[in-house]
């Protein structure tokens, strides 16, 4: 069975990308949209990498910042207040009044304290072994020289000036000497590491300037990308929709020739004469019937369908007694199954209840359906209706499932998700000679969505396949409303 | 400082006894505080007897035991610690004491006369800076950075202990 269709041409391509086209043709059919939210996912996150680069190199840039002022302010202070140790004491030199020398004695001591405190903080902060050890012969240098200070204050509040300049000149000088090559070696080693953090600085920077490039060339070819699959997306679908237009217009072209060469030819026998006894002209009667009746057929159907193009429900849906639906789609069939020499089994539960739906549309979608099987159904000539509620057990079944199956040449599974296309027919069914519009499953499709339902399919490769149509049970007061309407219709027509 | 008050309860009695109101003001002046003797916290004496005190301040002993120079300090004329230790102490008036320093530097028995400090802080501030300077102060200026000496075995928390100078009435209130 199977409305196989897709012509072959459909899904061949002229681009030698198979594989990239199946992916966008896959693509296309889920809308171009997705692309574009994809894309702008991308984007986003790569932006989002961006500013945490940018913002973890800003970081790090005002980190080595701070720390390089903090660092030279530490180095000023200590220096300052070395010297103002070392001033203030000097200062009590200058002067006899013992109030201005205690005072001038203070300072000096507020200074040491201070510069205590810097040497401690430097060598709380000392990374390397050598600050380390610097720290360590600055805070002796300096415990040395503050030694020497008490003697020299000591001996500038007792009044002995001369021996307090010894005492500097011999000892205080030397050891503040020594102090002051401590704080110029600090300095050396703090210029070096702020060399260094420079220099990690500028790589750093190099850094993200690299990857600031790569990223943005990646944007760049992740745009450029998305816009070429898009263009190329929508260039797939038209062309797959100018195919199956094409095919469309020579499948019903060859559906049409048929019908008319037998007519015109019929036609010509009886204006030529060639036929004038009873029987036979009855027999190109009949012929005539048929064949026009065929093409009328294949007329209404390609109007349905494009009535049922723009979607909207062209049809009443009300409860339908279930045993209408089976006799009206065996009455439609009949003739073309007889014909052909089909046989039709048809099984049903007993005591179904009505189903929400419109008569004349569920007939033409079995119909459809019914048609499809014996066009597909292979030479089993066999066709089985199955009308079942659906579940386990009866007793609150949800809807009612009619199944149209036939024992031919199935359907690939790469098809299934094709076969409801408009148009589309399988190459296989070309390749063995079936013709068709490929519409039929299409219609069939979106009548049954038309009245709440849905149609689905089962199938195997060459052992057969299995249309359902699944139709809502009418509930209660559905049915009330459905009498109070037909009693209405009845009293208003009396 | 605190630990040090507390180790003399009854000054602060009298202290607090200073500023209640209504008090009588022969009440106020009758009332005063030890004087303390403070020396560099280095320095090894922690005794003197009345007598070495006296030399001391007079200028006629200039080391101490330990060879470190004896450098007096004093309060400036008129204040009230140093007319103690002048009446108290050195047994002079201003006008003995600068002739008895006068006569000494000539002569060459005295070799440096007392610096001399304006306020109690500037004392205790000289002291800890210098290993051998000896001053004093009241005990309510009293700090850690000085050490106090006892006088003939006698701290001024103790009874009988001869240094006091009146309270500062003025101030207190």
């Amino acid at each position: 069975m199977s409305k196989a269709p897709k012509p072959a041409t459909t899904r061949r391509t002229q681009y030698p990308l198979p594989v990239v086209d199946r992916l966008l043709n896959s693509l296309s059919r889920h809308n171009a949209a997705l692309l574009l939210f994809m894309v702008c996912c991308g984007v986003a996150v790569v932006g989002a990498f961006v500013i945490r680069d940018l913002r973890a190199a800003n970081a790090e840039a005002q980190e080595i910042y701070t720390g390089s002022v903090h660092g030279l302010q530490r180095i000023g202070e200590l220096q300052y207040d070395a010297q103002e140790t070392r001033r203030a004491t000097l200062y009590a030199l200058t002067t006899t009044d013992s109030n201005l020398q205690v005072e001038y004695a203070d300072q000096s001591r507020d200074a040491d304290h201070r510069v205590k405190e810097g040497i401690a903080e430097y060598r709380n902060q000392a990374k390397s072994s050598e600050e380390i050890a610097l720290a360590e012969r600055l805070n002796r240098d300096w415990m040395s020289y503050l030694s020497v200070r008490d003697e020299v204050l000591a001996s500038i509040l007792e009044g002995s000036i001369q021996e307090a300049v010894n005492l500097d000149l011999a000892g205080g000088v030397p050891a503040f000497e020594h102090v002051r090559q401590d704080l110029n070696e600090v300095k050396r080693l703090y210029g070096e590491d702020a060399s260094r953090r420079e220099a990690n600085l500028n790589a750093s920077s190099q850094r993200s300037s690299y990857k600031l490039v790569g990223i943005l060339s990646f944007t760049f070819l992740l745009s450029s990308g998305a816009v070429w699959a898009i263009q190329r997306s929508q260039m797939l679908s038209r062309m797959q929709l100018a195919n199956l237009q094409m095919d469309f217009v020579a499948s019903v072209s060859h559906e049409l020739r048929t019908p008319l060469a037998v007519i015109r030819s019929a036609a010509d026998n009886l204006a030529d004469g060639v036929i004038r006894d009873r029987d036979a002209m009855r027999k190109y009667g009949a012929i005539l019937q048929h064949q026009s009746r065929s093409m009328a057929d294949l007329v209404d159907q390609i109007l349905l369908f494009a009535s049922t193009e723009d979607r909207n429900n062209r049809y009443v849906v009300k409860p339908v007694p279930v045993n209408q639906i089976i006799e009206s789609a065996i009455a439609t069939t009949e003739a073309l199954l007889s014909g052909a020499g089909i046989r039709l089994d048809v099984h049903a539960d007993p005591d179904l209840p009505p189903v929400m739906g419109d008569l004349g549309g569920i007939s033409q979608c079995l119909q459809n359906l019914i048609g499809n099987a014996a066009k597909y159904g292979g030479d089993d000539r066999l066709i089985t209706l199955r009308v079942a509620a659906s579940g386990s057990g009866h007793s609150s079944p949800e809807e009612l499932r009619i199944s149209v199956a036939d024992r031919g040449i199935g359907i690939d599974s790469s098809e299934i998700q094709f076969i409801f296309d408009p148009f589309y027919r399988s190459p296989r069914v070309h390749a063995v000679q079936i013709h068709g519009t490929g519409l039929g499953l299409s219609l069939a499709k979106r009548i049954a969505e038309s009245m709440g339902g849905r149609l689905t399919v089962v199938s195997q490769l060459s052992i057969g396949s299995t249309f359902t149509l699944h139709l809502k049970f009418a509930k209660g007061e559905e049915i009330e409303e459905a009498a109070v309407d037909t009693r209405q219709s009845r009293l208003s027509q009396t | 400082m605190t630990a040090l008050l507390m180790a003399w309860p009854h000054v602060e009695a009298v202290r607090a006894s200073i500023i209640v109101p209504g008090l009588f003001a022969s009440e106020q002046v009758s009332a005063t505080e030890p004087l303390v003797i403070v020396v560099n916290r280095s320095n090894p004496v922690n005794d003197l007897s009345w007598a070495e005190l006296r030399k001391i301040f007079l200028g006629n002993r200039s080391h101490w035991s330990n060879g470190r120079r004896i450098t007096l300090v004093m309060r400036e004329p008129g204040e009230a610690e140093r007319m103690t230790m002048l009446r108290d102490v050195c047994g002079m008036n201003e006008d003995q004491l600068k002739n008895h320093y006068l006569h000494g530097l000539y002569t060459g028995e005295i070799l440096v006369s007392p610096k001399i400090l304006a306020s109690p802080t500037g004392v205790r501030k000289f002291v800890f800076n210098v290993p051998g300077a000896i001053g004093y102060m009241r005990l309510g200026d009293l700090d850690s950075t000085v050490k106090v000496l006892s006088i003939d075995e006698l701290l001024p928390e103790d009874k009988g202990y001869r240094l006091r100078v009146p309270l500062e009435v003025a101030n207190v209130n």
